[in-house]
């Protein structure tokens, strides 16, 4: 009994430990956003400002467009996220219900694409943007990314676990493909599609290498671009950083912590399919 | 119009992709207003059947009519039919007002939503399910589910229902309830309707004529009885019938039939039974639990292994020549397990059938 | 079913359409690339040379030792540590939730904005991390401006980064033990140590494969994390740099993309190479 007792409690601080480990990172960033320029740099460190600097998130806003880049990673993210579920839905759909010559070609093709990495094709995507004359703008930010293989394996999946006889019992009641997409379909998994659009949602958020490449005018920059140009702008101002990272971090944060459950199930779901 | 052939079926094939032959040139034909039910095993093809009634699956050749006109080429929403799935495939996240409602809702022939409500609430009405019209499908018991299915399978007014193991999925005293009624509702309605099951007491119950599949070929298209009385071939006779049939190897030899112990003389069966003449070589005697029974002379002796109660009859269970058979006693019968008994057989209602399974007698 | 030929193909041309542009005709293209040289509007046919090339290039050689260094120490760090915790949260404690929800906050965050966090605590002065270090008397080193510690600062970054993916996936394939299990273990004795090892540890073995490839294929790409760290360089003197900046160096700021293509070519199959490894030992451990 003891000895159980004993492993509970080394499991508890060891938890604890990480627990402050991974947090940590997130308390400083947004303390740190708070603090005067003295505070961040002081010897020894200061966690908790004596005034909560609020001042320092006008002088970001004042400093780079940041309304700006908020405004063009949530439209890149949005479009990104609703186009490539709009393709993945209808893809899925006939991978499922339709028989057609080639399906399993198609199946064995996208399949073998889902393992190429996405830095092994960024490069040449980028010279083809540019070729088209797309550089700097949101076509060519959202182009590439609006279809989603690894999505539509996930509906795949997904739609695979329900009956075929709904499918069939909606030709019999004589709905139309169409009509059994939106009106059976996406009604029985609205949770999946929400949890891949939460997830395709985070990922264009924080999406970082591609639009580094293919914008560089300020007004076209997303966040996380953004951020870096600032970070390397603002120079020494250590609080203006970590306001401006924390206003990267927070909507997402926001949005995990609603959702945590769902996006947690939904991002086991998709990785087991090994 | 040929109400005879309501429905008929000719020269039909099913070649899966991968070689499998399900279904082999099968012709039959529905009365209209009949319950046909499509009878068999598992995997002799009646779904398949079924699937191909409905257009859910496409013939390798064959034809398909529906009052006398061909459909193999049209979409299973334009063939006029109801389907009703084993497992219902209700619409889970709808209620049963809105899944009776939904074939009423969809395609060309889109109504208002308040006379499909209408039409759909009189379908419910005479499935007896208005009561659970807001209902989700994940609330109702199978009995319930069945019956929200057919009412969707009724609602568009088909020609003919076609409903594929509807019994499956419930326990065994719902199921005698449901198929009594599905049957009094189907006659009600005037609809024609084809009922796939493997279960022959099914069949023979709410059947007015039965189809039996084995191997994608029709062994036996006949009135219930005649399954029982008559079967075609051994394989329908063994099918059919419960407790099953007792086979019996034997020699024909110059008149004489040569069991393992026991000879019959071929003078001594009824000759208008024969189906053809009856050659010398290996044949399967066979007789139903209910013609051979113990008497002071048999065919037969034998030891009882066991003896099984089942209602007010008892089975008693005996091995002959290494095979185990069976015969059909009152309730009174005062033979127990251990006992030796001489069994004789009824000989104009035994059967005899080829090595291939082809009956003679 | 009947066939629906037309029909499938209108349904899936948007996926084609895109997949053909956008992933196939890149990869194509790339291979194809990295048997040219020129800037991109003037590019010519010179063989094999640009693989000549990076095979002498001294910093190509550097940016794959990191990146190899990189996989090889952070991945099994990060899956040990990962299995502890993960376990710890299975078996021992009540707030499950609590502690999954915590730990999985790095997932979805941007790496970039998190980096620069970091940078901040790993400074060499008035650093977080090195005013613990000193508290508790341990050196403590210079992490982002010393060149030769700027390979042990990504490693440690890349491990609290990759704890979340890891645990909340183990935490997945423990949930799908069955239970009965540890019932018939508890009937004949077995200690907690005996669970975790007889029963446990079998059971994991396709997921912790599964993650082994899954980080160290993220390690090979590992760009975003050097770069929010470094402040857009890759360490003091080129001193972390890897595979993906060597591509990125080479492609757009020295305008060589045919080297940057054969440096991608090279580190594709490198991927694709690990990829059929896992292959390879996922069926031998399925087919046990």
């Amino acid at each position: 009994m003891k000895k159980i007792r004993w492993g509970t409690l080394v499991a508890y601080i060891v938890l604890a430990i990480f627990a402050i480990i991974t947090v940590f990172p997130f308390v400083y960033m947004i303390l740190g956003g708070l603090m005067s320029f003295r505070e961040t740099t002081t010897i020894p460190p200061t966690l908790i400002p004596k005034h909560f600097e609020w001042s320092n998130y006008a002088k970001v806003f004042a400093q780079a467009p940041f309304a700006r880049y908020f405004l063009n990673t949530f439209i890149t993210a949005s479009v990104t996220t609703i186009v490539s579920l709009f393709n993945a839905l209808l893809g899925a759909f006939a991978m499922v219900n339709l028989k057609f010559k080639g399906k399993g070609v198609v199946q064995v093709v996208l399949l073998s694409l889902l393992m190429v990495p996405g830095e092994a094709i960024i490069f040449t995507n980028y010279n083809t943007i540019a070729r088209i004359g797309l550089l700097n703008t949101y076509i060519g930010l959202v182009l590439p990314f609006l279809t989603s293989i690894f999505y539509m394996y996930y509906l795949q999946s997904y739609f695979g676990s329900i009956s075929q006889t709904i499918y069939k019992a909606a030709m019999i009641d004589g709905a139309s493909d169409w009509e059994y997409i939106w009106r059976i379909l996406v009604p029985m998994s609205k949770g999946g599609l929400f949890t891949v659009a939460l997830l395709s949602f985070i990922s264009g958020w924080n999406s970082f290498l591609w639009p580094l490449l293919v914008t560089n005018e300020d007004s076209m920059r997303l966040l996380n671009n953004g951020l870096t140009s600032f970070a390397s702008d603002a120079g020494s101002e250590t609080q203006l950083q970590l306001a401006a990272a924390t206003l990267t971090v927070l909507p997402i944060l926001i949005l995990y912590f609603i959702f945590r459950k769902r996006i947690i199930r939904g991002v086991v779901r998709n990785d087991l399919k090994g | 119009m040929n109400d005879d052939k309501f429905v008929e079926v000719k020269n039909l094939k099913k070649v899966y992709d991968n070689g499998h032959e399900a279904i082999k040139d099968v012709s039959f034909s529905v009365k209209k207003g009949d319950l046909v039910c499509l009878l068999g095993p598992s995997g002799c093809g009646k779904t398949t059947i079924l699937n191909m009634l409905a257009g859910l699956l496409n013939p390798t050749s064959g034809d398909i009519l529906f009052d006398s006109k061909s459909v193999v080429n049209v979409a299973p929403k334009d063939r006029q039919i109801g389907y009703v799935f084993q497992n219902y495939a209700l619409y889970p996240h709808m209620t049963v007002l809105q899944n009776v409602m939904f074939p009423l809702t969809v395609g060309k022939q889109k109504m208002p939503k308040d006379k499909a409500k209408e039409i759909a609430e009189k379908y419910m009405e005479t499935t007896q399910i208005t009561e659970l019209a807001d209902q989700k499908p994940g609330n109702l018991s199978g009995g319930q589910q069945q019956r929200v299915a057919i009412a969707r399978a009724l609602v568009q007014q088909p020609k003919i229902l076609l409903m594929d193991e509807p019994l499956s999925n419930l326990d065994a005293r719902l199921r005698l309830k449901i198929r009594e009624e599905i049957r009094n509702l189907v006659k009600k309605v005037g609809i024609t309707t084809l009922f796939v099951t493997h279960d022959q007491e099914e069949a023979l119950s709410i059947g007015d004529k039965i189809i039996l599949f084995n191997n994608g070929v029709i062994q036996q298209d006949d009135m219930g009885q005649n399954f029982y009385l008559e079967p075609n071939n051994y394989f329908v006779a063994n099918f059919v019938g419960n407790p099953v049939i007792d086979n019996f190897k034997v020699n024909v030899k110059d008149g004489k039939i040569t069991g393992s112990d026991f000879e019959i003389n071929v003078d001594d069966l009824d000759k208008s039974r024969f189906k053809r003449d009856l050659t010398n070589g290996e044949y399967t005697l066979s007789v139903r639990p209910e013609n051979i029974l113990p008497a002071e002379t048999g065919h037969v002796s034998a030891k009882i292994d066991d003896v099984e109660l089942i209602g007010r009859e008892r089975i008693l269970k005996f091995t002959h020549d290494g095979v185990q058979a069976r015969s059909l006693v009152d309730l009174e019968t005062p033979i127990k397990r251990g006992d030796n008994v001489n069994l004789k057989m009824r000989l104009d209602r035994v059967f005899l059938f080829t090595k291939e399974g082809e009956r003679v007698y | 079913m009947r066939s629906n030929q037309k029909k499938a193909w209108l349904f899936l041309a948007p996926t084609i359409i895109f997949v053909t542009f956008f992933s196939i005709y890149p990869i194509l293209r790339a291979f194809v690339m990295s048997f040219q040289s020129g800037p991109l509007i003037n590019l010519n046919w010179t063989g094999f040379s640009n693989y000549q090339y990076i095979f002498s290039d001294p910093e190509f050689w550097r940016a794959i030792r990191n990146t190899i260094l990189y996989a090889l120490i952070s991945v099994p760090v990060a899956l040990a540590i990962s299995i502890m915790l993960a376990w710890f949260i299975f078996s021992k404690v009540k707030h499950k939730s609590f502690f999954e929800t915590t730990f999985f906050m790095p997932y979805v965050t941007s790496t970039i904005a998190i980096g620069i966090v970091f940078r901040y605590i790993f400074n060499g002065e008035y650093g977080m991390l090195n005013f613990l270090l000193r508290a508790l008397h341990l050196p403590a080193p210079n992490w982002i401006d010393d060149p030769s510690m700027s390979l042990t600062t990504i490693i440690i970054f890349g491990v609290w980064t990759s704890l979340a993916f890891n645990i909340v996936i183990l935490m997945g394939a423990l949930r799908n033990i069955d239970p009965n299990y540890y019932t018939i273990a508890d009937m004949y004795g077995a200690t907690g140590t005996e669970r975790f090892w007889r029963i446990t540890m079998p059971q994991l073995v396709p997921t912790i494969a599964f993650l082994l490839t899954m980080n160290i294929i993220a390690a090979f790409k590992i760009y975003t994390s050097v770069y929010a760290l470094f402040n857009g360089q890759a360490g003091v003197g080129n001193s972390a740099t890897t595979a993906v900046f060597y591509i990125y160096n080479k492609f757009q700021i020295v305008g060589t993309p045919g080297v940057a293509m054969a440096a991608t070519v090279i580190l594709f199959l490198i991927i694709m190479f690990v990829t059929f490894l896992q292959r390879k030992m996922m069926k031998k451990i399925g087919g046990r």
